[in-house]
């Protein structure tokens, strides 16, 4: 992992609770209104980790976004 | 059943009625959806795609349950996280042959070994013999990681029976080739936006419930989920007995938070707090009976509350018809776990540990490791693994040891002491032998920090895998200082016993033999394999039972080849009894009979056998096996009169001998092979260097002598031949010479005298062949050395082996084996149809009451049909009998009316 991960920012429908945000401890959230914004550094492994919690919690995926490495 | 268990079973009637009907809480029987399942299935394959809690599951049960009677469903969730392909695949099955029961069949055993393509051939062929239609619904399909039951899964959806349909549901488009499929129109499809609820189909869904709520409070509730299955669900369970209805939705339509959360917290502060506890302290098992959540919550009562859970629809489903086993739905479980994990952080380890100690006391290890690993408690976890390795390795499963491996993180897994002794025997299975070595060097280095409770254990654990470990490099020699370290009674009969364990015993005795067996060493080896075998069955370890018989097919100065063959086809059949027959310990086994019916001039089912051989796998990885299966593939080659490929084949030969330190008890007869193929082919000098560095004294008895007097026929020098195999010929009794190689030199020298046109030494010597070859029908050796002109020379009745002549010629003829196969073909033809439907069920591991059983007739029955069956197929047990029926394609899917690609 020489290179850092790149940062991705991760748009759901719906303010997330406490419980569901549990699940993304890697991620600085953002809630806006009628929506949760969640940022953070991602390697894909950890992209894909954090997008299969997103389905399995059953929440509703409205963007990703990559932006490159602060 | 388990989500309509309230309401019964029954026929749909044929005209749906207008209106929903609700089935309790949260369901509602959706027929516009039940009608659409019914058109669709007309197609091969239906796929459901759609994201957790759209209520695709639901939907499935119900019409499963609901269905025409015309057809029967065949319904298969797929296990959390499924990476097992033979699981998955038990699973089909088994589904499958519930719907066709009226009772619920007996439970089978599994078997340890697994062929995933031989599985889904016979899937494809029960499916087929179903008296109706068959749905095969395979639900969560998004939980199967295995790629190569995916694979299969692609297989079966080419070759589907035409009587049969899938359903395939998952959260997100299966990753299946549906191509050919999509192009001949044989794919349905339903998604998300099919399965939402209408804002009709919500009004029903409430007024089923018992809600009383507005037109416009039903509007906004459908508004705010969209018509989301388990969203309209949960609001029920909250909505039911709620106060304030209204109150609840306008609250909900208000709120700008996440929709699943937000009802999932709702519904959960809804419930009493004993449940709200049982639910989350449960949620961490995948699956969970009454006592296992009493134990986790630390109070009696959760089977109750399950039960009732269940009957309320709230997302809690019963795993079977007893509704003893219960698991949630994967969006509450999730849900729940992570507000586990929040509220109640301290107590997650504990959980996990008392999941385990439960888990260990039934027996099943793997899932107490799983608990043991999440528990953070490592060592305890690798404690356990090295406590039961020695166990599996003599039942002969490390495919667990590599499925437990699996649960630990990298990291722990690398450097764990007591994890390395399952390591070397999942190492050593796959024939990586320096792994193995090391890992076991340091699984002795920890063995002396070990607790003295333990300490006996492991040590005969790393005993018996360094006997192996010796036994796979061809270090024979080892083998028996090893052994003889252990217990000295063990090599010398002499010393009585010494209190070595048992089990311990039996595998230092299966090595031994083994050793002795490929340093052909065939007396010692039958007496330590015949006492391992004895000792394994009275100690009850079948596995290490059968790994001593498989190797006890051997001819030898005591062991004629008829009771070799005889010796090899028992453990052929004890592997059948277990569900082993394709194991690697049975590799020996199969290998021989390849040879010895190649021997005799059975080409055609010594190649089965080599097949079999080949596919047990041990070859590809155990260089004494591999020597053992590329030799008897040369010979019917050379048989076949195919010398290049059989060139090919005893160089391979040689190259896995050169992988053994000792000397295998073939080395010297492949040289021989190998040099004579050569000079066949018309490479004298490469035969003579492959001859290079042989002793005159060995020469005679191995087959050396012949391979030089095969060069010099080729040479064009009869003369120096005859010189040559003289020393053969004239061999003393008592210097061994095996009756192959005596039969071989007169058969070259027969041929040699020809050459040098003296006709009656010709025929004397082909007469001296025949009689050495009649005892045990050595008919190969006559067709190696070509030796058709020869027997020309033999006049009309002046032999006394007239029988044996004509089967001999009609080899080298190329005719069908000498045996009875064309009387067995025309009595095969005779097989009456209700023998034939017992037969497909040979190839099974079905046992005769279980064949009984699917055959709704009585043990009797099959008993009659399968005598009469081996009687037809002239065979002598179930293996042979599916032999000879795949050879006269008895099984053959245009028997079976199967299309296969």
């Amino acid at each position: 992992m020489a290179t850092p991960p790149d940062l991705y920012t991760i748009r759901i429908g719906g303010r997330l609770g406490v419980t569901t945000l549990s699940a993304f401890p890697t991620m600085a959230c953002d809630l806006r209104r009628g929506e949760t914004v969640l940022t953070g550094p991602l390697d894909r492994s950890a992209l894909f980790g954090v997008l299969a919690q997103i389905e399995a919690l059953g929440l509703e995926l409205l963007e990703v976004r990559q932006s490159k490495a602060r | 059943m388990t989500i309509t268990a309230t309401t019964g079973h029954g026929e749909r009637p044929a005209q749906p009625a207008a209106a929903g009907v609700s089935l309790g809480a949260g369901l509602l029987r959706r027929d516009d959806l039940l009608a659409t399942l019914d058109r669709v299935t007309t197609r091969k394959v239906t796929v459901i795609s759609a994201p957790p809690g759209s209520g695709k599951t639901s939907l499935l049960r119900m019409w499963s349950d609901w269905s025409s009677m015309d057809h029967q469903v065949a319904f298969v969730s797929v296990a959390r996280d499924q990476q097992n392909a033979q699981e998955f695949w038990l699973a089909v099955q088994d589904a499958i042959r519930r719907s066709a029961a009226t009772t619920d069949s007996p439970s089978r055993t599994t078997p340890p070994s697994f062929d995933g393509d031989a599985m889904v051939d016979t899937i494809i062929s029960e499916l087929a013999e179903q008296a109706r239609v068959v749905v095969l619904i395979i639900d969560d399909l998004h939980e199967l990681r295995s790629t190569e039951a995916l694979n299969q899964l692609d297989q079966l959806l080419a070759s589907l029976p035409t009587s049969a349909h899938v359903v395939l549901s998952s959260r997100r488009d299966p990753p299946i080739r549906l191509h050919h499929l999509r192009l001949a129109d044989e794919v349905a499809e339903i998604r998300a936006d099919d399965l939402g609820f209408s804002e009709r189909e919500t009004r029903e869904l409430l007024a089923g419930s018992a809600i009383g709520l507005s037109d416009a409070g039903v509007s906004a509730l459908y508004q705010r989920t969209e018509g989301w299955a388990a969203g309209l669900r949960l609001a029920v369970i909250s909505l039911s007995g709620h106060p304030d209805p209204e109150r609840f939705v306008a609250e909900f339509s208000g709120t700008d938070r996440a929709i699943g959360e937000y009802l999932m917290a709702e519904m959960l502060e809804r419930q009493p707090i004993e449940v709200q506890s049982m639910l989350l302290r449960t949620s961490l098992v995948d699956r969970m009976n009454g006592d296992l959540a009493d134990l986790l919550v630390g109070r009696s009562g959760s089977e109750r509350m399950l039960l009732a859970l269940e009957e309320a629809n709230a997302f809690v489903v019963s795993l079977d018809a007893q509704r003893t086993w219960f698991r949630y739905h994967h969006l509450l479980a999730d849900f729940l776990r992570l507000e586990l994990r929040r509220t109640l952080a301290d107590e997650v380890p504990d959980l996990h540990r008392r999941a385990a100690r439960w888990f260990t006391d039934r027996g099943d290890v793997i899932e107490a490791v799983r608990h043991l690993v999440a528990a953070g408690d490592w060592p305890d976890a690798a404690r356990l693994v090295a406590d039961h390795s020695f166990r599996w390795v003599l039942d002969g499963q490390v495919g667990t040891i590599r499925t437990v491996l699996q649960a630990f993180p990298e990291g722990a897994s690398a450097d764990h002491p007591d994890l390395a002794l399952a390591h070397a025997a999942a190492e050593l299975n796959q024939g990586r032998l320096e792994e193995a070595a090391t890992q076991l060097t340091l699984a002795e280095a920890h063995l002396q920090s070990a607790p003295s409770t333990r300490h006996q254990r492991l040590t005969v654990a790393i005993a018996s895998l360094r006997l192996a470990l010796a036994r796979r490099s061809g270090q024979f020699s080892e083998v028996i200082e090893q052994v003889e370290l252990l217990d000295a009674s063990m090599a010398d009969p002499s010393t009585e016993p010494t209190a070595m364990g048992s089990e311990l015993r039996a595998v230092a005795l299966l090595n031994l033999g083994i050793v002795e067996t490929w340093s052909g060493r065939f007396d010692d080896a039958d007496r330590h394999l015949t006492e391992g075998a004895a000792l394994a069955q009275a100690i009850g370890r079948p596995y290490l039972e059968l790994g001593c018989r498989a190797h006890q097919g051997f001819p030898s100065r005591l062991v004629s080849l008829a009771d070799a063959r005889e010796r090899a086809h028992q453990a052929v059949a004890l592997a059948e009894r277990h569900g082993w027959d394709d194991r690697p310990m049975l590799a020996p086994a199969l290998g021989t009979l390849a040879n010895l019916t190649i021997w005799a001039g059975e080409f055609d089912e010594g190649e089965q056998w080599l097949r079999r051989a080949w596919e047990a796998g041990e070859a590809h990885i155990d260089p004494a096996v591999a020597v053992l299966v590329h030799t008897a593939t040369g010979m019917l080659n050379s048989g076949r009169g195919q010398n290049q490929l059989a060139l090919g084949d005893f160089e391979a030969a040689a190259q896995a001998q050169s992988r053994l330190s000792g000397v295998h008890v073939f080395a010297a007869g492949i040289t021989a092979w190998r040099a004579a193929t050569q000079a066949r082919l018309g490479m004298p000098d490469e035969a003579r260097a492959s001859l290079a560095g042989f002793s005159a004294e060995r020469e005679r008895t191995t087959g050396i002598s012949n391979a030089r007097a095969v060069i010099s026929l080729a040479e064009g020098d009869p003369t120096a031949a005859l010189d040559v195999l003289r020393e053969v010929q004239n061999a003393a009794p008592a210097d061994g010479c095996p009756p192959y190689v005596l039969e071989e030199a007169h058969l070259l020298s027969g041929i040699a005298h020809l050459r040098l046109g003296d006709r009656n030494a010709a025929a004397a010597a082909a007469e001296a062949a025949l009689a050495t070859a009649e005892p045990d029908r050595l008919i190969l050796p006559f067709v190696m050395t070509d030796a058709a002109e020869l027997l020309d020379t033999i006049p009309r009745h002046a032999t006394a082996h007239g029988a044996l002549l004509a089967d001999i010629r009609d080899v080298l003829r190329g005719a069908p084996a000498p045996s009875t196969d064309r009387e067995r073909l025309s009595r095969a033809e005779e097989l009456s149809p209700s023998e034939l439907r017992v037969l497909r069920y040979l190839p099974t591991n079905l046992t005769r009451p279980q064949i009984a059983q699917e055959l709704s007739v009585s043990v009797n029955t099959v008993n009659t049909h399968i005598r009469n069956i081996y009687t037809k197929l002239a065979a002598r047990d179930r293996s042979t009998a599916v032999q000879r029926a795949r050879e006269l394609r008895l099984l053959s899917a245009g028997r079976l009316g199967i299309s296969r690609h």
